[in-house]
């Protein structure tokens, strides 16, 4: 018997040494390359959005791959907060995807920290075309003389509004309104129709801000990356929304918390709302409620200080094929077909190919009309320091707490300025 | 299932080391020979070990040594750790949102455990006695955990609470209105509580375990002394089943403090993050958001330790107690 279990305990240290081995060449396994070996390029592109998106870009690229044969796309999608977590692991662990949709906000904040692929080469190759574009959006991706995105679609803040209800009220929504007659208007609407409210109450909303700080000759951020008002400043801005907020002529806190993911306007608890005119699209499939666009009011009647921004396409700097990432954006922003397939997805296409290949129908058609008419206002954008959408997200957070009744005005402004300004700073 | 007793211990061989003196004492060859063969059984045993021993080293001990030095650096994962000495830990201590999120956290466990604890509890009471179709009940009581801790779950619970959805629907036919619970500050931490008091499966299968150890003639017993119901279940069965139940308050307390994807999954939807008002901030989502979306990995290292020292406080907390609660059969012999 020792001897038939000394060999089997003999078996047994092999089995265990073979054991390891495997696992060891495991290991090395997976820390090897990638390459192909077909002598085909593969490029990894992720961006935000919901399967909707999805359905559109996957239709893109299939075209792109059938244009340029020797490239393949492997394709990643999330919604907006996950995308980033992920991002920002990937882009830590040196595995960023070769390119990704990015927008205005982040350009500075991964600039600095230089994962940002810088197009200027690209284009001064021929790999990528700069021209074409309307507005002036090719210099969207310019920071400090880089060009770290190139723009798909380009939208405009607007004001939502349900006709219908304002009709009722015998409000009208002209040029050149101020803040006044939008408070007054939203007063008069709540007081004609006992089931809506005047307006969502949009003070928490970081893009409306910086375009009243706009018309009072400041913004929310200054060029040396701090916030450009005071706590005077925004008290003044909180306190008033929360002034007809509790005259019961704005949307709750409450009722717009319950009301998400939908925005209030769409959840049909408000006859007026702030935001990207390109959400028409979205509000349009949550809510049978016929809305229109009309214009930001002003202070001075006259100025809305309002601007393009727009979402984008960026490469990693870390990747291997800044050749072929550069075609995949050229094809992405100038090709007509994908302008016909994408429409307003993400906002109005940048270039003038992709904006006369796509006839907008219905709410596009509303939202192309709107950017024509404020065309001839549009400002150069505010600039976006990094930490942009961390100050953002505590801005909407923060306003929300006072809106539920949960964090005092004093309290809510110190509490916003010391978030923002730890987020600026690092 | 008879956790910590001296018995069940002395049948668990310790790997490696003694081993070997220990083997078939009967037959012992020469000593030579024998401690050779010792060596090689020792040798075997750290062999097969050696996927575990990878596994614990390069998963979980490495990552909490550079999570401790992190926790002491100010680090956004691009550029290379800063050493800033405790200046984290004490910018926790003035960070009103990580005060909100260790009171939402307390609530949660200090609500949720007991509440969860006592459901299954209760339901493996139930189960105990044999009746037909036991095995199907049992199972059926099981399934909520086993899924539970899946994202779906709590993807379920959202569509159930939801503004306009099935509870909010079936609630204003009895003419109290509350509107979407997860929405609301004062109704989203109950509804997160009672999704983990729903899970009871697990706790369930454990004293269920404990209950069939208790002998049957202490009942019988005590049925013929003329105790009732009652006194039956306070006199025998919670003292047998102390162990298990200390056990299973160490577990479910551990595990509450960790809570992360259901609370995510819940109210995490666009660019909300602790639910409405913060009122769903638990420790593990305002940790998360912290490192991987405000880029303040050093800031959530010096959190998870905080965390892990809070749920090794109650634990030791737990531990000092067990003297005057926890009856181990031994102690009696």
């Amino acid at each position: 018997m020792g001897a038939g279990r000394w060999t089997a305990r003999a078996r047994g240290v092999r089995a265990a040494a073979a054991a390891a081995a495997v696992l060891g060449l495991l290991a090395t396994g997976c820390g090897g390359g990638s390459g192909s070996g077909d002598g085909k390029v593969t490029i990894r592109y992720s961006w935000w959005g919901a399967k909707d998106r999805a359905e559109l870009i996957q239709k893109t690229v299939k075209l792109f791959e059938k244009e340029h044969p020797n490239i393949k796309v492997k394709t990643d999608f999330s919604e907006y907060t996950d995308f980033w977590s992920k991002f920002n692991t990937q882009a830590a662990g040196g595995n960023a995807p070769d390119v990704f949709q990015n927008s205005y906000a982040f350009l500075r904040k991964y600039g600095d920290k230089n994962l940002l692929l810088d197009l200027n080469g690209q284009a001064d190759a021929g790999n990528l075309s700069l021209k074409g574009f309307r507005d002036g959006l090719e210099k969207a991706g310019d920071i400090d003389g880089k060009l770290l995105g190139v723009p798909v679609g380009a939208n405009t803040f607007a004001f939502f509004y349900n006709p219908d209800a304002f009709q009722k009220a015998g409000v009208t929504v002209k040029d050149g309104w101020t803040w006044d007659d939008f408070f007054a208007a939203a007063k008069k609407v709540r007081k004609s129709d006992g089931t809506l409210y005047g307006a969502s109450d949009n003070a928490n909303v970081m893009y409306l801000y910086d375009l009243y700080l706009r018309q009072n000759g400041k913004a929310f951020f200054t060029k040396d990356s701090k916030l450009g008002f005071t706590k005077d400043d925004l008290t003044e801005w909180w306190g008033r929304w929360q002034q007809h907020a509790k005259a019961d002529e704005l949307v709750p806190g409450k009722k717009s918390e319950q009301a998400k993911p939908k925005a209030s306007i769409s959840a049909d608890l408000s006859a007026s709302e702030f935001t990207w005119d390109n959400f028409l699209v979205r509000f349009a499939a949550e809510t049978k409620t016929t809305l229109d666009l009309g214009p930001v009011p002003t202070t001075d009647g006259k100025r809305t200080a309002q601007y393009l921004s727009s979402l984008m396409l960026s490469g990693s700097a870390r990747t291997h094929h800044p050749k072929e990432v550069a075609q995949f954006i050229d094809f992405m922003t100038h090709d007509p077909e994908v302008g016909k397939i994408m429409g307003y997805n993400r906002g109005i296409p940048a270039t003038t190919a992709q904006y006369d290949a796509y006839k907008p129908q219905g709410v596009d058609a509303k939202i192309a009309a709107y950017e024509k008419s404020v065309s001839a206002k549009l400002e150069p954008i505010t600039p976006h320091p990094a930490g942009a959408d961390v100050a953002e997200a505590a801005f909407l957070r923060i306003y929300t707490q006072v809106a539920l009744g949960q964090s005092s005005m004093g309290k809510a402004v110190d509490q916003f300025f010391s978030e923002a300004e730890s987020a600026l700073g690092s | 299932m008879t956790p910590t007793t001296t018995r069940a211990a002395d049948g668990v061989r310790p790997p490696g080391g003694t081993a070997a003196g220990k083997a078939a004492p009967g037959t012992r060859p020469a000593p030579a020979a024998g401690r050779r063969r010792g060596r090689r059984e020792t040798l075997a045993g750290y062999l097969f070990l050696t996927p575990w021993c990878i596994g614990i080293l390069l998963l979980t001990l490495g990552p909490m040594l550079v999570s401790l030095y992190l926790a002491f650096t100010d680090y956004n994962l691009f550029d290379s750790p800063r050493w800033i000495g405790f200046k984290n830990f004490q910018d926790l201590f003035q960070d009103d949102r990580w005060w909100t999120s260790v009171q939402v956290t307390l609530k949660y466990v200090l609500i949720g455990t007991p509440l969860k604890l006592a459901a299954a509890l209760a339901v493996a009471l139930l189960l105990v006695k044999p009746r037909k179709g036991q095995g199907f009940y049992r199972s059926a009581f099981y399934a909520p955990s086993l899924i539970g801790a899946s994202v779906s779950i709590g993807i379920v619970w959202r569509a159930i609470f939801n503004d306009d959805a099935v509870v909010d629907k079936s609630m204003s036919l009895f003419g109290w209105d509350v509107g979407g619970w997860i929405g609301d500050p004062d109704w989203a931490l109950p509804t997160l509580t009672t999704l983990t008091v729903w899970q009871f499966g697990a706790p369930m299968v454990i004293f269920l375990a404990g209950l069939k150890q208790v002998p049957g003639e202490l009942y019988e017993a005590a049925e013929m002394d003329g105790a009732g119901r009652w006194r039956r279940f306070r006199s025998i069965t919670l003292p047998m089943i102390s162990p298990v139940l200390f056990f299973n308050l160490l577990l479910e307390l551990i595990h509450s403090f960790q809570v992360f994807t259901s609370a995510v999954v819940i109210a995490g939807s666009g660019t909300n993050t602790g639910g409405p008002g913060d009122s769903l901030l638990v420790y593990g989502w305002y940790l998360y958001e912290q490192g991987f979306r405000n880029l303040r990995m050093g800031y959530a290292a010096a959190m998870a330790w905080m965390l892990m020292l809070g749920i090794g406080l109650v634990t030791a907390v737990l531990f000092k107690t067990q003297r005057g609660w926890v009856h181990y059969e031994e102690d009696a012999r």
